[in-house]
């Protein structure tokens, strides 16, 4: 072999030079989405709560917590008083949707076997519909001369006309309307978790000699609390600032405090005191997020540390 | 205790996405925009044509598929460019037409004359050129005067009409309904529904409260009026919405016997059953009408819009449709089917919607403390 043949190296085995970009040029992206469509607003919001940006022309523009001080410590504010009666139905709601989502999520995993994902389907499939009209329906059964209404009246329970009054326009319907929209929610990362859990702790404990209820409440429950969680979380923060449904369904009595943001921010030029309301309402989310995340974070950090 | 781990919490995440997506498949919206200023406004034949429009439900131009009661009016535009083009963003009271209006540029806005004022200093609206509007010239001067913001037609006026309640006389004893007090009985608690209309239920607080100046309330006087819609809002059912999609059916099913309403209700559902109540503290009064966006591209598709809405022919059949009175002063009481209408409008009398017992809505200067009010009396 010659020196000159020595020297020819195949193309294909040419070492090629590898650009190699920076890695914070990829987090570039994500990062100018965080910044301009989560913080940006929530600096602009923060500016219209102490009275630095106004919506109404002339309006004078001075820094100012006026608003502030009023929701949160202005004698019988009745936005806060809204904001404590939302909490109490959001929390109301979420744990009544864990209680019926877990049998269901129980029932997927379980029982259903091969067709568990037929029946998910199943359960998902109201979801075709978009969630305005799903409320829509629920005004028609619920509302006087509705179904529910018709169906009491033909069984005798109510008299034609005296429908119950607390059958639409109420705490009940509103917690009703959530509670349907949510289940299917809740029931999905229960499942996930009880569909990966390993059987053979089940097996284990009917070896040592646990009935089926000791073996649910000392293996089963314990091994799925982590998706209970997180199905009560994915209820919780969304409900905090729901306003559509009690719009719907709710009356006037019943408003929760996403519909005083929503209508301060749509119906009015008052941004300031919506934004002081939606400020509150992102401190309280985030402080939920923090409380429930330790749930999901402990897990990872100790995958990590194994 | 076992934790959920990262790929069942991702798989989970995904699930729910996906029902999240697929929620949201379902649903839709509209809304339309307008271009940038224009100094000079070029023929029709070079303009986009795809007027949005900012409007109540029910007021769509006939053509349109929205629109399924009224035959003429805006039926002259869509027979001429048809009716693909129009996009329609919906209102539900004038506060939340200001704001939609504050943030979308829209063509052709339909606010009722008590907001001009307002949508000329935020710079929303220019005046239109009256001389395109061959049916401008038979329109009520009361109302052309009144539309007029610095000297200049900011507002074609078109619709008006009265606000009272309007009650079911099976249910109310008519000794119970002289006076705007009835919203506050008692003896009717669950079976009201006021309107969620903002600054017009402090108006109607302001006079059972007998302050005589109800658009001009002092910060004392606004605390009377919120705290007196306050002590009412347990007996009401609901703040109503829509007309035809919330309060007009309520009150046919009977599960409200007494609404805030204007004039159209009775005829609608039945005189012999519903009756307009004449408050001894005088009745509510409104006109409304079409103003031009600043920035709008269609300008001239925007005039043969309007000029379809405020011809004769057009009003005579909004007036026989939708039972409100109109602008266009040659409509005749013999135009009108209703008869109880027609007087009821005092047709002929081209101030009867400023008639010493009808308050007249009108611009509220303080108008950030009315809609704080107002938000206020719904969270309390």
């Amino acid at each position: 072999m010659s020196a000159t043949s020595q020297t020819i190296t195949h193309p294909a085995r040419r070492r090629r030079r590898r650009v190699r970009l920076p890695r914070g040029l990829l987090t570039l992206p994500p990062t100018f989405y965080v910044v301009a469509l989560l913080l940006g607003p929530i600096v602009l919001i923060a500016l219209y709560s102490v009275n630095l940006r106004s919506q109404y022309p002339g309006m004078a523009t001075a820094y100012s917590t006026h608003n502030w001080h009023d929701f949160l410590r202005g004698p019988n504010n009745p936005f806060r008083d809204r904001f404590f009666y939302s909490m109490k139905v959001t929390l109301l709601v979420s744990f009544g949707t864990v209680l019926a989502a877990y049998p269901l999520a129980y029932y997927l995993a379980f029982v259903a076997r091969k067709r568990r994902y037929t029946f998910l389907l199943l359960v998902l499939a109201p979801f075709f519909t978009s969630y305005l009209l799903r409320i829509i329906a629920w005004r028609i059964i619920l509302g006087n001369n509705g179904v529910v209404d018709w169906v009491l009246w033909h069984l005798h329970i109510v008299d034609q006309g005296h429908s119950p009054s607390w059958l639409i326009y109420s705490t009940f319907s509103v917690a009703l309307v959530l509670f349907y929209t949510w289940v299917p929610f809740v029931a999905l990362p229960i499942f996930v978790v009880l569909e990966n859990m390993d059987r053979r702790v089940l097996e284990a404990a009917q070896d040592l000699g646990a009935n089926g209820f000791t073996a649910f409440w000392r293996i089963t429950f314990p091994l799925s609390f982590p998706g209970v969680m997180a199905g009560f979380v994915f209820v919780l923060i969304p409900t905090t600032g729901e306003f559509i449904a009690p719009l719907l369904v709710g009356g006037p009595n019943n408003y929760m405090f996403g519909n005083a943001i929503q209508s301060l921010f749509s119906s009015t030029a008052d941004w300031n005191y919506g934004s002081v309301l939606a400020l509150w309402l992102v401190a309280v989310v985030i402080v939920l997020m923090v409380v429930f995340g330790r749930y999901l974070s402990a897990d990872l950090q100790e995958r990590e540390a194994t | 205790m076992r934790r959920m781990d990262r790929g069942e919490f991702l798989k989970s995440a995904g699930l729910f996405s996906g029902a999240v997506l697929l929620s949201g498949c379902g649903s839709g919206s509209g809304s339309g925009s307008s271009g940038s200023s224009m100094a000079s406004h070029p023929p029709i034949g070079s303009e986009p044509g795809n007027l949005a429009i900012l409007e109540w439900g029910g007021y769509e131009a006939a053509g349109t598929k929205a629109q399924k009661y009224w035959k003429v009016p805006g039926k002259a535009y869509t027979d001429k460019f048809g009716a693909n083009g129009i996009t329609y963003t919906y209102i539900v009271n004038d506060s939340q037409a200001l704001q939609k209006a504050s943030q979308v540029p829209f063509d052709i806005m339909h606010p009722c004359n008590e907001n001009t004022p307002d949508y000329v200093s935020r710079g929303l609206v220019q005046p239109w050129d009256t001389s395109l509007l061959p049916s401008f010239g038979e329109l009520n001067p009361f109302f052309v005067d009144k539309s007029k913001v610095n000297g200049e037609q900011y507002m074609i006026p078109w619709d008006w009409g009265y606000a009272s309640l309007t009650y079911n006389k099976d249910h109310v004893d008519p000794a119970d309904a002289d006076s705007w007090g009835l919203a506050w009985n008692p003896k009717y608690k669950g079976k009201i529904a006021l309107w969620d209309g903002a600054a017009s239920n402090l108006e109607v607080a302001a006079l059972k409260l007998g302050f005589p100046e109800m658009d001009n309330m002092s910060s004392d006087q606004l605390d009377q009026a919120k705290q007196a819609l306050i002590d009412q809002k347990p007996l009401n059912k609901f703040y109503w919405q829509s007309e035809y999609g919330d309060m007009q059916p309520a009150l046919k099913n009977e599960s409200i016997w007494i609404a805030y309403s204007w004039q159209d209700v009775p005829p609608i559902l039945g005189a012999n059953k519903f009756v307009f109540m004449d408050p001894k503290e005088g009745r509510l009064s409104w006109f409304c009408g079409f103003m031009l966006g600043a920035h709008t591209k269609n300008y001239r598709h925007a005039h043969e819009y309007v000029e379809s809405f405020i011809n004769k022919k057009a009003c005579v059949d909004m007036m026989n449709i939708y039972y409100y009175g109109t602008a266009n002063s040659t409509v005749q009481a013999s135009d009108i089917k209703d008869e109880t209408l027609a007087k009821s409008l005092d047709l002929g009398n081209p101030q009867a919607i400023a008639a010493p017992d009808v308050h007249l809505q009108s611009w509220e200067k303080n108008r950030s403390a009315y809609d704080l009010a107002w938000e206020e009396v719904k969270a309390a």
